[in-house]
């Protein structure tokens, strides 16, 4: 491979088109004929610049490496993609399978056969997923099916509720489905409707929690595929363990072709059927129906009440109260650790509102400032953390770095002297949490250190 | 090799400011990161001669920057010292074959964090 490398910095050879096109089939199913070559080109080169690969082997060789690459690089490829029948076997799978699986322990009585498609972009998984339903026979063995798309794109969403497609689009879909479920108007293929009458559609953002009610609970299947691709993974094992907690016992995950859920979520127990696996709530942890003692909070979760793992309030403590200004911080450390500052902001904010005499909160509150480059901010919650109370030592310890960085020596000098004098005074006080488990002596010898090179550089300055 | 230049890598300012303590008392030159994407930047371009990197991170987590550097050849030979919050966190490392030299969980004594730092470097060297 060699003899490319100077050159490949800047294009795709045929030979290398092939490979990447090849390896990419292998491992999410998705074919990229000629058509698509643009798209794969011009992903490749973005990830593979974005990396300072010196040539796109070297870029392959990371790609074989790095599932997680692999979905970064199929998430710029498949932007917006998705077609009907998308996995042909996933959906065999739901017909043969899933569907009387389910239906062979419930009575009609007990509603709908309700299917979430979760990211369902402009609707052709919502409407392959009712067809497949209806193919099921679900009306003639008495029972109803729903099911609902959301989606973050609003304009993607436009054109699911429009339900009228290109003939390019149907490409893939049989004959026999395109003229049993879809009629030609001047516009398209429009879906009929039977097939539109059981599908519904509504706006949502996956990792925005809480849910609206309609979709807290007792789903049948939930399709997610491919959209976790586009979130880290603490933000996927979130989502994953609320899609959990919103599937009926015995209810079923898809997840993408190309997906796993390893290192992900162990809730689940897996199911092979054809050649595709999928994602079983285990049933056992419910079986509850004559309770002889108190259900666990896990079984009453897995019976579909609500809960929002990442942002959890610790139960029994009432928002109105200084406590429940405690359990907000918790939750904003913990989203913060997990890298999503917006939802730290929020509750963290509502912390400080709750009880605005609490330094932890302020504290934490200037952290994020400062991560957000708000420096000024950052400075005025520190300076209110050390206001309250004077002896938390990281408020000043942050002070002192950010007059440091700005060259206003005498400034940073005095906030280290009080991060020393507050150290001696309480060592083991409220900041000592946020100390990552380090000795209270590392700190002083911190402060003492960044204390010396501010006094030299005011002397000198 | 007491004069090597260690990356640290930790988004809190005020553990960062610790690990640097640490290592500039025991004599060694300090750069630091406090995201993901600033520390693959500084360890393209800031030649550590080692990486003491912390799971948790903004913009891109510490599995994936390790990941990054370990697959590229210019940068794989670099020893990586991945800081863990919890054992559980190792052995998930483990598995997503980050390629990291070696694990340590926190809160990590300075002394042993200094005994790794030195037998990676030596290991580097011989």
């Amino acid at each position: 491979m060699s003899g490319h490398e100077a050159r490949l910095e800047h294009d795709l050879t045929a030979e290398q088109g092939e490979r990447f096109r090849e390896y990419i089939h292998e491992h999410s199913g998705i074919h990229l004929d000629d058509g698509r070559t643009d798209a794969l080109r011009i992903s490749l080169m973005t990830r593979a610049t974005r990396f300072c690969h010196e040539s796109l082997d070297h870029y392959y060789e990371l790609l074989v490496a790095d599932e997680a690459e692999f979905r970064e690089l199929m998430n710029l490829i498949t932007i917006n993609e998705t077609s009907f029948f998308r996995f042909p076997a996933q959906f065999d799978a739901l017909r043969t399978f899933v569907v009387p699986e389910i239906l062979d322990t419930r009575s009609p009585a007990l509603g709908s056969f309700r299917t979430w498609s979760a990211g369902c972009s402009t609707g052709e998984e919502p409407y392959s997923i009712a067809m497949t339903l209806l193919d099921a026979g679900i009306d003639s063995l008495g029972h109803h099916a729903e099911v609902l798309g959301t989606d973050v794109s609003t304009h993607a969403l436009e054109r699911a509720k429009a339900g009228i497609y290109t003939p390019r689009s149907l490409l893939n879909v049989p004959h026999e489905i395109v003229t049993r479920y879809f009629e030609p108007t001047a516009t398209g293929h429009r879906v009929t409707d039977p097939v539109r009458d059981v599908v519904d559609f509504r706006y949502q953002n996956l990792i925005k929690e809480p849910y609206p009610s309609a979709l807290m609970g007792n789903w049948d299947v939930i399709f997610c595929r491919n959209v976790t691709i586009y979130f880290r993974i603490e933000s996927t094992r979130r989502v994953v363990e609320s899609l959990f907690e919103r599937l009926n016992p015995g209810g079923y995950l898809f997840i993408g072709h190309s997906e796993t859920l390893t290192g992900i979520s162990d809730r689940f127990e897996t199911v092979e059927v054809g050649g595709v696996f999928l994602h079983r709530k285990p049933t056992a942890a419910v079986r509850v129906s004559v309770p002889e003692r108190p259900q666990s909070a896990r079984a009453v979760a897995a019976a579909g009440a609500p809960q929002f793992p990442a942002r959890a309030v610790e139960p029994g403590a009432p928002a109105s109260e200084p406590s429940g200004a405690a359990a907000h911080l918790r939750a904003a450390q913990a989203l913060a650790d997990n890298g999503d500052f917006d939802a730290a902001l929020e509750r963290v904010t509502e912390a400080v509102r709750i009880d605005p005499a609490l330094a932890a909160a302020r504290y934490v509150l200037g952290l994020i400032h400062l991560r957000a480059g708000r420096t000024d901010d950052a400075v005025a919650e520190f300076g209110r953390t050390v206001g309250i109370d004077d002896d938390f030592v990281l408020a000043h310890l942050n002070l002192g770095n950010i007059h440091r960085a700005r060259g206003e020596h005498a400034h940073a000098c005095r906030e280290y002297e009080a991060a020393l004098r507050a150290l001696e005074r309480s060592p083991d006080g409220a900041w000592s949490e946020f100390l990552g488990g380090f000795d209270p002596e590392v700190l002083v010898m911190t402060c003492r250190r960044s204390l010396d090179h501010c006094s030299s550089m005011r002397e000198r300055g | 090799m007491a004069s090597a230049r260690i990356l640290a890598v930790d988004d809190s300012p005020t553990i960062l400011a610790m690990l640097e303590e640490i290592l500039v008392s025991a004599g060694y030159e300090v750069l630091t990161a406090e995201d993901g994407a600033e520390a693959l930047e500084s360890a393209r371009n800031g030649k550590p001669d080692l990486i003491l990197l912390d799971v948790m991170l903004p913009k891109l987590d510490g599995y994936r920057v390790c990941r990054l550097l370990k697959f590229d050849q210019k940068y794989k030979a670099i020893p990586i010292i991945m800081l863990t919050a919890k054992a559980e966190e190792q052995s998930m490392a483990t598995g997503l074959r980050t390629g990291a030299d070696q694990y340590l969980t926190k809160p990590v004594e300075p002394e042993r964090l200094l005994e790794a730092v030195a037998d990676e470097l030596a290991k580097a060297e011989g």
